[in-house]
């Protein structure tokens, strides 16, 4: 039996509609909510910033197996470049006339400009952190991710001048991020991570997180690998920050402390490091389960680490280990599947079709 | 800045350094063991310190049984972490272990957020009254706290130098394997480095409650942080190198403070930690590894 | 013939011991050598010397004239040094196919955003490593194992795909680490045949660390044995198993 194989431009089409098809959806679901609807577009909207945050540290936690603890660092970067940029623009005012149109380039040059950013502090922290490994890479990011945060809660006392306006907040950002801008910021960043990965780029990584020497064997820059998965990570932490700043409207440093990191990280370890599916189901269900149930917020965080740790103890790869979705793969098995059911008198046949 | 006053800033580093270099000492023990970083260790003082807490505002015991208590409730936590979290853990990945040991610290905290609530528990200092030294005040609080480290230190030396316990311990750092081979108990001797680095843990968190009086849910995040930075920087595994670690780290964040410049001294301390791991990773007194292949 | 590698007088010293000293090899195009030895002789440390793992103390490495003084594992492969490990160390949780693909990272040339934007020489590149690292396979008979992920594939077949992974790029000299180590008798002769098909198909010199004396004096032109760090002899098969310092310090000791 000859098997069905998927061309790639209908792997394509099949993924382009269904995520149209997810788009209306949603849409659907907050508009006929009625009042509810605001708070549902809420959580929405922080699922998806979620969901942004846990793939990136997706990339460098389970692609390149490293343990960076300092994720909220950059989503923090990201956050003050975007809003002190969307501050500087006349995208309030634009807001508040109803021109939502007239924001999109503003919004694309926020988000822009907040990757960039986020990206040269992940440089800058990355080529010198990658050296070592491990525990200490941890605690050395770890390191990093505080000192973002002191000095982006003192810096205005150096420059002499109100920039990030210190522990008091930066506020007033204009509200930019609605349900269609989360939504396709949200796709872009996953499809970006899917097509790094499935790339000669996403290999070498890949091979880094297995086995480091051999890796450098068959010539694989480590280096370079590294540094920049870890850049990457960084940016699409920095869009998720730019995202979170203009949905809260006002930005304080204590809001990414360490906390913040390990929050991200947990995500990442429940939904099963180097599985994209597992960070965003497991970003999906921490975002909305401790919201629809209430009173269970106070044992939120306890919770979080009682998962952790037994998850570690019983089922240390996660709930979907390194299994990754593909829409295209599941449709070609379910294709097979009832083809072979059709023709299951045709059992004499055990020849595997090469794919090519 | 009067030179008596960088005297007595100088006593105030050191104070709170043996303090960070009492925690260095467990997170060293432990790393020179079993090869990690036990995150849970910081929040262990934190429960020793509301153990002197309880035990003195609320249960008015006499303070030398409030210290016992600590002592002993910390130890118990840290075997029990140790025999519940990290035995079973012993020949998975170190991610793993890393990760579980996040996952326990943060559930002490988040458990002593809900079992002792979120706000500070301030309590009457343990030890009043100061001394003069030619023009420097210096309390007696600082003298007992630096003191007792010291005395600590050498006792600890010892053992781990001249007891039987001590050479299994430095045994099982050095090969496990090998250990196990030479008949040495990995369970008895890893459960052992646990208390005796919890044990200094609740030392600790006395002499902490001293200083400050007062004890919150996350009080040991950053305590244990700045410590492991410490060790780190001594040279992990180290005694010695625990111990020059702790007093670096605070005489610097003290000497921040007196430049007047005390909401950078985190950023001051994570700085240092950063040079230090680019250019000497293995600290001041520790010892260089590599993979083999 | 021109030879590929060449060692001068390469040492080094760890700890003041001395793991290695005064080795000389050469080995030339088409040729197999293999490098014999008791346990802790310091072949793999060879290896490593090779592959610019370790730094050596004193001597020179020339690979096709070109010294590689200096040089890091990944330059080094670059050059034409390809290798396999004692304990094998395959990308395990990535795809048979993928292990070889990777090995082709150097020799494709689009960049990060041309895989971001999916442009024409992403799909180019990747169609035609596909198609090569299904032929590399084919070669070997793995290609019905293309999708399986290769810490699942048996022991044989690791070891053989490691041996792929490394042709896959486009090495002067291959270095196997004690190839046919934990195999059986028709498991070691099913990779005789493979190393021989590797130098007649690929024209590359190949260096192999072995303690199946079968495979060695099977399909080796020229041996050199270790001991100690040091070279004791020299030779063909032949004359290897007939030097009387060689019986003594190896081969007579194993027959006891």
């Amino acid at each position: 039996m000859k098997k069905t194989k998927l061309s790639t431009p209908v792997r394509y089409t099949i993924n382009t509609v269904l995520t149209i098809i997810l788009w209306a959806l949603l849409t659907l679901f907050v508009s006929s909510s009625g009042l509810k609807g605001e708070y549902y577009r809420g959580i929405l909207i922080t699922i998806g910033i979620n969901i942004i945050l846990a793939t990136s540290l997706n990339v460098v936690c389970g692609y390149l197996g490293q343990l960076p603890l300092g994720h909220a660092g950059f989503m923090a970067v990201g956050a003050y470049a975007g809003a002190i940029f969307m501050k500087s623009t006349p995208a309030a005012t634009l807001l508040r006339a109803g021109n939502h149109a007239a924001v999109i380039p503003y919004i694309i040059i926020a988000v822009l400009v907040s990757a960039v950013v986020a990206g040269i502090f992940g440089l800058l922290i990355g080529i010198p952190a990658l050296r070592l490994k491990g525990d200490y890479l941890a605690i050395i990011t770890l390191g990093f991710g505080e000192i973002i945060r002191v000095v982006l809660t003192n810096i205005d006392s150096v420059l002499g001048f109100k920039f990030t306006y210190g522990a008091s907040g930066l506020a007033r950002i204009p509200k930019f991020t609605s349900l269609n801008v989360i939504f396709v910021f949200t796709v872009i960043c996953l499809f970006l991570i899917h097509v790094f990965m499935k790339s000669r780029h996403g290999r070498a990584v890949l091979s880094i997180r297995d086995n480091e020497i051999a890796a450098e064997s068959v010539g694989i820059n480590t280096t370079f690998y590294k540094t920049a998965a870890f850049v990457f990570s960084a940016m699409l932490a920095g869009v998720a920050g730019c995202l979170y700043a203009g949905y809260i409207g006002s930005l304080y440093p204590s809001t990414f402390k360490f906390m913040k990191s390990i929050e991200i990280l947990v995500m990442v370890v429940l939904g099963g490091m180097g599985s994209m599916l597992g960070s965003v189901i497991s970003a999906i269900v921490l975002t909305a389960l401790p919201e629809l149930l209430r009173s269970f917020s106070d044992y939120r965080m306890v919770v979080y680490s009682l998962a952790l740790v037994l998850m570690m103890l019983f089922r240390p790869k996660g709930l979907m280990g390194t299994y990754d979705f593909s829409m295209g793969n599941t449709i070609e098995k379910i294709i097979n599947r009832i083809r072979g059911g059709r023709s299951k008198a045709d059992t004499a046949e055990t020849g595997k079709e090469v794919k090519g | 800045m009067t030179f008596s006053l960088l005297i007595a800033q100088l006593i105030n580093g050191l104070q709170t350094g043996s303090v960070y270099a009492l925690v260095a000492l467990g997170y060293s023990m432990v790393y020179g063991i079993i090869k990690l970083l036990n995150f849970a260790h910081g929040d262990i003082i934190m429960v020793g310190a509301y153990m002197v807490y309880y035990a003195i505002a609320s249960f008015a015991l006499p303070p030398v049984v409030a210290i016992i208590l600590a002592i002993g409730v910390s130890t118990l936590l840290g075997v029990t972490v140790e025999k519940v979290a990290y035995t079973p853990l012993r020949s998975a990945p170190r991610l793993s272990l890393l990760i579980t040991a996040i996952g326990v610290s943060f559930l002490l905290e988040n458990g002593a957020q809900l079992v002792f609530g979120a706000d500070q528990k301030s309590m009457d200092p343990l030890i009043t009254g100061s001394v003069m030294f030619g023009r420097v005040n210096v309390s007696y609080t600082a003298i007992v706290t630096i003191v007792v480290s010291l005395i600590i230190m050498v006792l600890l030396w010892f053992v781990v130098n001249k007891t039987k316990a001590g050479k299994a311990m430095r045994a099982v750092s050095e090969d496990m394997g090998a250990a196990q081979l030479m008949g040495i108990s990995l369970n008895r001797t890893i459960s052992m480095t646990f208390a005796i680095g919890s044990a200094l843990a609740g030392i600790g968190s006395v002499l902490y409650l001293a200083a400050y009086t007062q004890a919150s849910p996350t009080m040991g995040s950053m305590l244990g942080i700045k410590a492991f930075v410490a060790a780190v920087l001594g040279g992990i595994g180290s005694i010695p190198g625990a111990m020059i670690g702790g007093f670096t780290i605070g005489v610097l964040e003290a000497l921040v403070a007196a430049a007047g410049f005390s909401m950078w001294k985190d950023a001051a301390v994570f700085l240092v930690l950063i040079i230090v791991l680019l250019f000497k990773p293995t600290g001041f007194l520790g010892k260089k590894m590599q993979e083999k292949v | 013939m021109s030879n590929v590698l060449k060692c001068e007088h390469l040492r080094v010293v760890f700890g003041g011991l001395a793991a290695v000293s005064d080795f000389n090899i050469e080995v030339n195009e088409n040729e197999i050598v293999g490098l014999i030895g008791p346990n802790g002789a310091g072949k793999t440390t060879v290896f490593n010397l090779l592959t610019g793992v370790y730094t050596p103390t004193s001597g020179v490495i020339t690979l096709c004239e070109k010294d590689l003084a200096g040089m890091s594992t990944v330059a080094r492969n670059h050059e034409g040094i390809a290798r396999t490990f004692q304990n094998i160390r395959l990308f395990k949780d990535m795809s048979v196919l993928d292990n070889v693909m990777n090995s082709f990272n150097t020799r494709m040339h689009y960049s990060i955003a041309e895989s971001l934007l999916r442009l024409p020489r992403y799909w180019k590149e990747e169609k035609a490593a596909k198609k090569r690292a299904f032929d590399l396979l084919q070669v070997f008979n793995m290609q019905d194992m293309a999708d399986e992920i290769a810490g699942n594939l048996p022991y044989g077949s690791q070891r053989r795909l490691e041996i792929i992974r490394a042709l896959a790029t486009n090495p002067k000299l291959l270095l196997l680490d004690e190839p046919a180590a934990g195999m059986n008798p028709a498991e070691t002769e099913n990779l005789m045949e493979t190393i021989g098909k590797i130098r007649d198909s690929f024209h590359i010199a190949i260096l192999l660390i072995e303690h199946d004396m079968s495979l060695v004096m099977g399909i080796c032109e020229k041996i050199t044995v270790l001991n100690f760090g040091e070279v004791i002899a020299q030779g063909t098969p032949e004359e290897i198993q007939k030097n009387p310092v060689v019986i003594e310090a190896y081969l007579g000791k194993r027959r006891d």
